[in-house]
């Protein structure tokens, strides 16, 4: 708004001028021979300037940033008994100045009268307008908007009424009765906008009484001074600016006198307000130490502190009971002795540990036998739904000391306590369970590394494999491993159980295949270089039975395809059955073997368990092996997919590369299992053997 | 999971009902653990209701399977679904353990 910002400009030069006219016009009233010099102004020039003078004032000061900061009403009070104080204080000043100059000359300097005469009253306009615009302030301290648009009117009824004085036009008797009479309720009424008041405390009023008593004292100045010389001015300056200004002290000094009784009456009760304060504070700082994670301790001391505090206790101690003990952990103004007494006391009533007010404590015989000199007790103790904290104790000297208002007080704190310590253990305990999680990625990417990324490739058969743990870690288990004389061992597994357990077993496992599948150097026949499927099983039983808890165990399956003579020795150690494609026979079907699991049995009649099996396979046949996350995942009506429907996706499918054959499974079993959580270890291996490329027969 | 008690002088029948997954299996082994069952000849398992058995059942069985052995006390399950005597044939358990089609074939034993 430059139109705006142009005004305030010119404001204050706009001011000053109007000031020196009326200085001028003052002057030259009061200084005949120079009249007759310059010629005497006409009245209405001293008038209009006088309202100039003070409309630029008024102005100025109203368009000035608020002086209230925040809630420093007292700040705002002592500038204003400060600045315009210094005002009344310079008028008294050179009043007393023109009396003694008056005293040594009588009947001297009417000029200097009238200089005098002026400053003061610009002083006092001045003065009136920092008063006024303060007291708006106070007023409008968090008003209403329907309370600001009545100060706007006041201010304007109360120019408009003032502007009538100035120019000394008095209409009619009940007319002015009615709109003095107007401004005056107005008036009132707005001095009733006395919220400010009880933000303060005891000390601040205090403070605020003394300085609207300053301030009523400065007003009291300006009036009596142009009281006094009220009659004197008639050579200086109309009589109507004397009634102007007296009516301009009305409401100044009408809104202190208010404030002033307000905030005097309002003493008495300021004990209370303060209480209830003090209470609110101590929450936020309960309330403030949750956000800043402090420690267990510090947060019962919060408490102590502020229950102390708030309900005045005369001594006072805290039971903070752990896992394992009950132990004091604040005491105030009370021996460890005594402490001990109470409790004892309270423990033979059975009454520690429950909420209890007592305001008549020696009227109980166990107490008054203690010789105590304490007269009330609140007992509050610490609880979630979970479990004790411990207790709060709070003792006076004085009967009748406590009332219902302390206990819940003390609840709120108590529970609120409550609230921090187990906000607290959370943080803590989600910080642990940060890290575990954290150990697990780690884990969970060790075990990646266990399991073969790069499949055997050659001209003989193709793989197509897949592998997904239920949680972060899994117990299946496959590997591979290229022996010599064209040949390659597979090895499909399942770790009973699931999670971290699981997977040190099934490591365990893969450490063990490798160090088996060793060449022995002894071996005569190059075939026995290498364990059969069925020995390797029972060596791997035996080298478990010491790292295998009682009720683990592990299911296993061992190929080993010899592909120059298109063949495969396997065994099966309770693993779920082999699905195999005949593409002679045109058909799906199971090798239903018998084999006990590894870890079942723990001595060497595992042997009797475990069978070897031979195939001669031919080229387009296709072996699936898996583990039972497959067959036992569960559809939407919590039946298993199972070994049929496994079967009868092969017989869609086997034409299909290793690969798709997978894929196409996998599709099928998601498709099955959609929105069903997944409940075990989900392992899936297709090969497909395939006839010798033309070069290699070569 | 429920585990009901039925004894006689020297056979306690335990008849599983629901599906014996790691967090039933619990139970169950507490039962299995109990001194007092060591003081029978024969511990029956009536498997009827038993919908599911995972791992962690089996395992239980498999962990007392020794201690029953040694303390000369049969184990012997009866009526089992299809299903589930399927897991215990896959594992290799069905030639380990006594399973016998009825009630009355398990007290003949």
């Amino acid at each position: 708004m430059p139109f705006h910002q142009k005004l305030k400009a010119i404001i204050l030069p706009f001011t000053l001028l109007s000031w020196l006219i009326l200085l001028t016009s003052t002057l030259l009233h009061a200084s005949p021979a120079a009249a007759a010099r310059v010629g005497l102004p006409p009245e209405w020039v001293t008038l209009l300037a006088q309202a100039f003078f003070v409309l630029g004032v008024f102005l100025h000061q109203r368009s000035r940033p608020d002086p209230l900061r925040g809630t420093d009403f007292v700040g705002l009070l002592r500038q204003l008994v400060l600045g315009p104080g210094l005002l009344a204080a310079a008028c008294v000043g050179l009043h007393l100045f023109e009396r003694f100059v008056q005293y040594q000359q009588p009947g001297a300097d009417r000029l200097l009268f009238a200089g005098v005469y002026t400053i003061n009253l610009g002083l006092f306009i001045v003065f009136l307008a920092y008063a006024n615009y303060a007291w708006r302030s106070l007023v409008l301290f968090r008003s209403t908007p329907r309370l600001r648009r009545d100060w706007v009117w006041f201010e304007i009824l109360l120019g408009t009424t003032l502007l009538f004085r100035l120019f000394g036009w008095t209409p009619p008797a009940p007319v002015a009765y009615f709109i003095l009479g107007g401004v005056a309720v107005f008036g009132f009424y707005m001095s009733g906008n006395q919220k400010w008041v009880a933000y303060l405390n005891r000390r601040q009023k205090w403070e605020v009484v003394f300085m609207q008593l300053t301030l009523l004292l400065c007003l009291g100045v300006f009036t009596l001074y142009f009281l006094r010389i009220g009659q004197d001015t008639q050579s200086v300056a109309p009589e109507s600016q004397h009634s102007f200004l007296l009516l301009m002290v009305f409401f100044a000094g009408f809104y202190a006198l208010a404030g002033l009784l307000v905030t005097f009456f309002n003493l008495p009760t300021v004990g209370v307000f303060e209480q209830k304060r003090e209470e609110i504070l101590g929450l936020q700082r309960l309330t403030q130490l949750i956000q800043k994670g402090q420690s267990e301790e510090e947060v019962y001391q919060m408490l102590f502190e502020a229950a102390i505090q708030t309900v005045e206790a005369d001594a006072a101690w805290l039971d903070i009971e752990t896992d394992e003990a009950l132990h004091t952990g604040q005491r105030h103004v009370i021996s460890e002795a005594h402490v001990e007494a109470i409790r004892t006391l309270l423990t033979d009533y059975n009454l520690g540990q429950i909420e209890y007010l007592n305001n008549d404590l020696p009227n109980s015989s166990g107490f008054r036998s203690l010789d105590l000199p304490y007269g009330s007790l609140i007992v509050m103790p610490m609880r979630s739904a979970k479990r004790h904290y411990g207790a709060l104790y709070m003792l006076k000297e004085q009967r009748q000391s406590f009332d219902r208002e302390n206990l819940s007080l003390l609840q709120t704190f108590t529970s609120q306590t409550v609230l921090s310590i187990e906000n607290l253990q959370l943080v803590t305990a989600s910080l642990q369970n940060e890290r575990v999680k954290e150990e697990l990625k780690i884990a969970s990417s060790v075990q990646d590394s266990l399991i073969p990324k790069d499949l055997p490739i050659d001209d003989w058969f193709e793989i197509g494999s897949h592998a997904l743990a239920a949680k972060e870690v899994g117990g299946d288990f496959y590997d591979f491993l290229h022996l010599p004389g064209k040949r390659l061992a597979i090895l499909i597994g399942d770790v009973s159980g699931k999670g971290i357990t699981a997977a040190f077993h099934m490591a365990q496992m893969k450490g063990i295949f490798h160090a088996l599948m060793q060449e022995n150097p002894l071996a005569k026949d190059d075939r026995e270089k290498f364990p059969v499927p069925s020995k390797f099983m029972s060596m791997a039983n035996r080298a478990l039975t010491h790292c295998l808890e009682k009720s683990s165990f592990i299911t296993a399956a061992l190929y080993i395809v010899d592909y120059e003579h298109g063949g495969f020795v396997f065994a099966r150690a309770g693993h779920c059955h082999t699905l195999y494609y005949h593409s002679i026979k045109e058909e799906v079907s199971y090798f239903r073997t018998a084999g006990l699991g590894l870890g079942i049995i723990r001595n060497d009649s595992y042997e009797k368990h475990i069978k070897n099996q031979f195939y001669d396979y031919n080229p387009g046949d296709v072996m699936v092996i898996y583990t039972d996350g497959i067959v036992e995942a569960r559809g939407a009506d919590q039946e298993e997919y199972g070994e049929e429907r496994l079967k009868q996706m092969l017989e869609h499918t086997y034409y299909l590369e290793a690969d798709a054959i997978k894929q196409q499974i996998l599709n099928d079993l998601n498709e099955f299992s959609k929105g069903q959580p997944m409940h075990d270890d989900q392992t899936l291996l297709v090969i497909k053997f395939k006839a010798a490329q033309p070069e290699a027969n070569i | 999971m429920k585990i009901t008690q039925q004894t006689t002088e020297n056979t306690l029948t335990l008849s599983l009902d629901g599906e014996l997954d790691a967090s039933s299996s619990v139970l169950l082994d507490t039962e299995l653990t109990k001194p007092e069952v060591l003081d029978y000849r024969k511990v029956l398992i009536d498997c009827q209701r038993l919908n599911y058995i995972s791992s962690a059942g089996l395992g239980v069985f498999i962990s007392h399977l020794q201690r029953f052995q040694d303390a000369n006390v049969k184990l012997v399950f009866f009526n089992m679904q299809e299903k589930v005597h399927n897991v215990f044939e896959i594992l290799g358990l069905d030639t380990l353990m006594t399973i016998v089609p009825s009630e009355a074939e398990a007290t003949a034993i």
